[in-house]
């Protein structure tokens, strides 16, 4: 299989689109939910040019990896959503790595994330970075034994294989294993993205933020990159798990047909998890950061679960 | 062998009991009261599903009866009763468990690795969904082990609920077609006036300890 | 009808009392329905002994009474009797003294027949669930009977006794549900199996054997809380202490048999699935522990009612051995020493609760002794049958322990008697003295003034003895002859 070219490009495109779109969208459910009229949906593209045509403030203390920082997230984010097939079952990057691959691709992002976050030696930055970092030791081995979970039942850890074997009739993904392993990589999809039992997204000014904390001394054209970055990142974790455990409706084949109704499977199956992440949002409330690391602890433990359980069965 | 259809109908029970099991995990990490009791009512629900499942399903309809009831009872009127109860003597949200979350957490993994580990002989028995047997023994399992580990008596009513949920859904799934009606009707009624009595024992001890800690309760010995 | 009209009376009585205005009604009407139904109860009695061994039922088959339910329905009719006799001066008493509220008595004279409603629902349906069902009726109603008083203390053993006896039934009906699972699983087809006890013994050769073993273990644990069988006895004390004392009487002298009645049941199940050898062994082991463990627990203890109540374990526990030794003698001999045990511990706890009332103290220390002086009737039931309960002769509770080493010792179970009569010793020993310090030893200087005797206390605390004593010297034939039918009916022998 070689690598093609143009669903490569099409695949960037639709990632660069549609991930501000689909933080809008969240942003504005969220308002809605809360009475207010909220902002609205094409709201992070405007944010995105306006923060691009703005000047940069960079500390004078700050080395290379400040400035470097926004771009690796950005391109590690765009090279994990490479990976992940999105609309048809096979990723363009498909071929050169599996699961392994993006949770290592997005923990580069990460460590470079926690590394302009220090690098400025600003308070906040710190705090974040090393909060960013707690959190990520516990979510990242969930995530991994979550996914190990679905690549174990589907005998390969290639995310195009795993997509076609649940794509087989029998609705084989109903199953304890992946209803284990789903609960678990919602959880952690709420702490990478900084969704609300873990990190509040809306806000610049509290002590406990995290993610905020770690961009807060970026602006202009790095500011921006950081943002689109992280709402790639958002975008390719819920793709992760959209269609890891819910492969119903991918595109086996590239005719125009199959890609249409792909992309509208994938757009519903987004606004349902994006429904669920808001309605997560709404109805708790943020977590004191000493027990962040005891919802973590769920996650693994029913990472855990799911795997030992794939076992236990059959 | 078997038709589509129950295949299907078995892979949704199989689904919906393993989600009860998530809620429970979550409620042994969830520490605000009135979100457990929330969730609690959620795990009930996904009940009432697996009960409408089978009744649709398999065409037994009075499991489609322990459904309705379930849904009154379990999703409806017990948790607004705790709420109430909760709103009226005015309580601390927060629940302060003897094991902390995390070692808690590991327990309950534990522990429903273990009941996986019980149920494996008996998983062919339990044909509607292979996995509802080692489901229902966690659930039991891991609610014993809440009732221990939560000092507040509300806490321990609620985990001695999720334990009752995990023995009616051994009861609708383990045995095919749930148990003749009188039965479940039965246990159902039994199930609300216990945790009335229960309700009315809090409120006393409420009024007369001050409080709902029962770690407080430890005059009696030997 | 005679089984229905058994249910329907105490659950009406119930009814009544909810409605009745004065205090003499709610006492006259609790009276009254238990004389019918221990009336009833003789009668039932009587039909199943003429019936020759089939049971007598009701209802299609949904009522079932057959040797081992007409004693149970005996026993249950007999304390509940003595009960409500004893609780017309109890309460008076109390409301006289500002112990309790007329709202708080009533609800005493609402629960206790409900209570035994329950009871006699468990003994006399015939299907496992509804058993299930009525025991979980019996622990609700009785539970807020033993928070009556609404004490500190009271409220902890209700809570205590709600909490383990929840968890117990929960077991209790992941027992039964697996049980009902036995009956379902091979290849029965798609008809749902009947869940009747009587149905499920006659297919118990098809059921499924690993489900039933789980069946029982769970079931063994659950019901065996509720009978306070050790380790699972942390409620008994408690509860039995801080509830007033007829509801005491009650709990000891029927609730925990009752529960021991639900364990025989699936007990007869299991044997005729497995063999005896599971089930019976299971049975020796926790009957065995909750005698061993009841000895050092009354030797030390500090308070009468919880003294008794471990009595209570002593003597559970050794009902339950006595049914796993499983020879035909000691069977009998439990089904008999039930009897006995039922008429002589609610006179203890009468006399207990007289004490109560009278020193507003159950501590030995404080009681100090000389309490024949003080209060001479209450003194001398106190000590009869204490001599009765710690098994001397003449009372039956000399005969039937002595039937049930007898029969451990020709059955081959020589270790087993052996260790019964060590720790009746212990027992004896504990009791005795604790008792003979109590009624004989030299009261205190600052000791309440003798008590004025009434004839109804007296007559009410006595009337148990007086039946124990009649029965002590002459066990008629056809209740001999019950209890053997009882006795195989629990060793799978027609």
């Amino acid at each position: 299989m070689n690598v093609d070219l143009s669903a490569a490009v099409a695949q960037t495109a639709l990632l660069l689109l549609l991930a501000p779109l689909l933080s809008g969208l969240i942003k504005n459910w969220k308002a809605k939910l809360q009475n207010r009229r909220g902002a609205r949906i094409w709201q992070p593209y405007f944010d995105l040019v306006k923060y691009l045509r703005k000047d940069m403030v960079i500390s004078e203390h700050a080395s290379w990896i400040f400035s470097v920082t926004p771009g690796v997230i950005f391109l590690t984010a765009l090279s994990a959503g490479l990976m992940v097939p999105l609309v048809t079952a096979n990723a363009p990057l498909g071929l050169f790595g599996g699961a392994i691959a993006v949770v290592g691709v997005l923990a580069l992002g990460r460590f470079f994330m926690a590394l302009g976050g220090l690098d400025p030696a600003t308070t906040f930055g710190g705090m974040g970075s090393s909060r960013e970092m707690t959190i990520a030791a516990l979510a990242e081995p969930a995530m991994m034994l979550a996914i190990f979970t679905v690549a174990t039942m589907a005998g390969s850890t290639n995310l195009g294989q795993i997509v076609l074997a649940g794509q087989e009739p029998g609705w084989k993904f109903l199953d304890a294993p992946h209803a284990l392993a789903f609960a678990a990589m919602f959880i952690v999809l709420l702490a990478e993205t900084g969704r609300i039992p873990v990190d509040n997204p809306a806000t610049h000014l509290e002590l406990t933020m995290i993610h905020e904390a770690m961009v807060l001394e970026y602006s202009g054209r790095n500011l921006a990159f950081a943002e689109w970055g992280a709402a790639i990142k958002q975008l390719v974790l819920m793709a992760l798990l959209t269609n890891l455990f819910f492969p119903l409706g991918l595109a086996p084949v590239v005719t125009p047909a199959a890609l249409g109704a792909g992309l509208a499977f994938f757009a519903a199956k987004l606004l349902i998890l994006a429904g669920a992440v808001v309605l997560v949002e709404f109805t708790n409330a943020k977590l004191r950061l000493f027990r962040v690391p005891d919802l973590l602890s769920a996650a693994f433990i029913l990472a855990t679960l799911a795997l030992v359980s794939t076992f236990l069965f059959r | 062998m078997n038709p589509p259809a129950t295949e299907v109908a078995s892979r949704l029970i199989t689904l919906l009991a393993t989600l009860m099991l998530v809620f429970q995990l979550l409620l042994v990490v969830q520490q605000m009261l009135i979100a457990n009791i929330r969730l609690f009512a959620l795990q009930s629900l996904l009940l009432t599903g697996i009960a409408t499942v089978v009744a649709c399903a398999y065409g037994a309809w009075h499991v489609l009866i322990v459904a309705v009831l379930t849904l009154l009872g379990k999703v409806i009127f017990l948790p607004w009763l705790l709420q109430r109860l909760v709103r009226r003597i005015k309580i601390e949200q927060e629940i302060h468990p003897f094991v902390n979350m995390p070692a808690s957490m590991l327990i309950c993994g534990a522990l429903t690795v273990l009941s996986y580990v019980v149920a494996r002989p008996f998983t062919s028995l339990a044909r509607l969904g292979s996995n509802t047997l080692p489901v229902a023994l966690a659930l039991l399992l891991t609610g014993l082990f809440l009732m221990s580990n939560r000092r507040k008596a509300i806490t321990q009513v609620l985990a001695l609920l999720t334990t009752e949920n995990g023995m009616m859904l051994a009861a609708i799934a383990l045995t095919t077609y749930g148990m003749p009606l009188v039965v479940e009707i039965g246990i159902f009624f039994d199930v609300v006036v216990a945790v009335m009595v229960l309700g009315i024992l809090v409120f006393r001890i409420r009024e007369s300890f001050d409080s709902m800690d029962v770690s407080k309760l430890n005059e009696l010995k030997w | 009808m005679l089984l229905t009209s058994l249910l329907l009376i105490p659950l009406v009585v119930a009814l009544l009392c909810l409605v009745a205005r004065q205090r003499i009604l709610l006492e006259a009407l609790n009276v009254s329905g238990f004389a019918i139904g221990l009336v009833l109860g003789v009668k039932l009695f009587r039909t199943v002994l003429a019936r020759e061994g089939a049971a007598v039922m009701e209802w299609g088959e949904f009522l079932r009474a057959d040797a081992l339910s007409a004693w149970m329905v005996l026993l249950i009719s007999a304390v509940s009797l003595a009960t409500a006799l004893y609780a017309v001066n109890y309460f008076r008493r109390d409301l006289a003294a500002g112990a309790v509220t007329a709202q708080r008595v009533r609800e005493f004279y609402v629960l206790t027949p409900l209570f035994a409603t329950g009871m006699l629902l468990v003994v006399l349906t015939n299907n496992l669930g509804v058993m299930w069902a009525a025991v979980e009726i019996t622990a609700l109603s009785s539970v807020l009977l033993v928070a009556l008083y609404n004490h500190p203390t009271s409220l902890e053993a209700a809570w205590k006794y709600i909490m383990l006896g929840s968890v117990g039934l929960v077991l209790a009906l992941f027992g039964t549900i697996f049980a009902y699972a036995a009956a379902a699983s091979p290849a029965a087809g798609m008809a749902l199996p009947s869940f009747n006890w009587s149905s499920l013994l006659a297919m118990a050769p098809q059921l499924d054997q690993k489900l039933v073993k789980l069946s029982f273990i769970f079931v063994l644990v659950g019901y065996g809380t509720k009978a306070g069988l050790a380790p699972m006895h942390a409620w008994l004390p408690d509860a039995h202490s801080e509830a007033p004392s007829p509801t005491s009487a009650m709990l000891s002298g029927v609730s925990l048999k009752i529960a021991i009645y639900a364990l025989l049941r699936f007990h007869i199940l299991t044997a005729a699935c497995l063999g005896a050898e599971f089930s019976r062994h299971l049975l020796l082991g926790f009957g065995l522990c909750s005698m061993v463990l009841a000895g050092p627990f009354i030797l030390t203890q500090k308070n009468l009612k919880r003294m008794l109540a471990y009595s209570s374990l002593e003597h559970v526990g050794l009902i339950c051995a006595a049914v796993g030794v499983n020879a035909p003698l000691t069977v009998f001999g439990a089904l008999l020493h039930m009897g006995y045990h039922a008429l002589t511990k609610p006179v203890l706890f009468f006399a207990a609760g007289n004490i109560h009332q009278h020193y507003h103290t159950l501590n030995f220390r404080r009681l100090g002794g000389g309490l024949a002086h003080i209060m001479p009737a209450t003194a001398l039931a106190l000590g009869v049958a204490a001599v009765a309960v710690s098994g001397l002769p003449p009372f039956g509770l000399f005969v039937s322990e002595l039937t049930i080493l007898a029969g451990g010792f020709a059955s081959g179970h020589a270790w087993v008697s052996v260790v019964m009569l060590v720790s009746l010793l212990v027992v004896f020993c504990g009791v005795l003295s604790k008792l003979a310090g109590l009624v004989l030893g030299p009261p205190r200087a600052d000791a309440p003034p003798r008590e004025l005797v009434t004839a109804g206390r007296v007559a009410a605390m006595s009337l148990p003895l007086v039946v124990l004593l009649l029965f002590s010297f002459w066990v008629p034939n056809p209740l001999r002859q019950l209890l053997e039918r009882a006795a195989n009916i629990i060793r799978g022998t027609p």
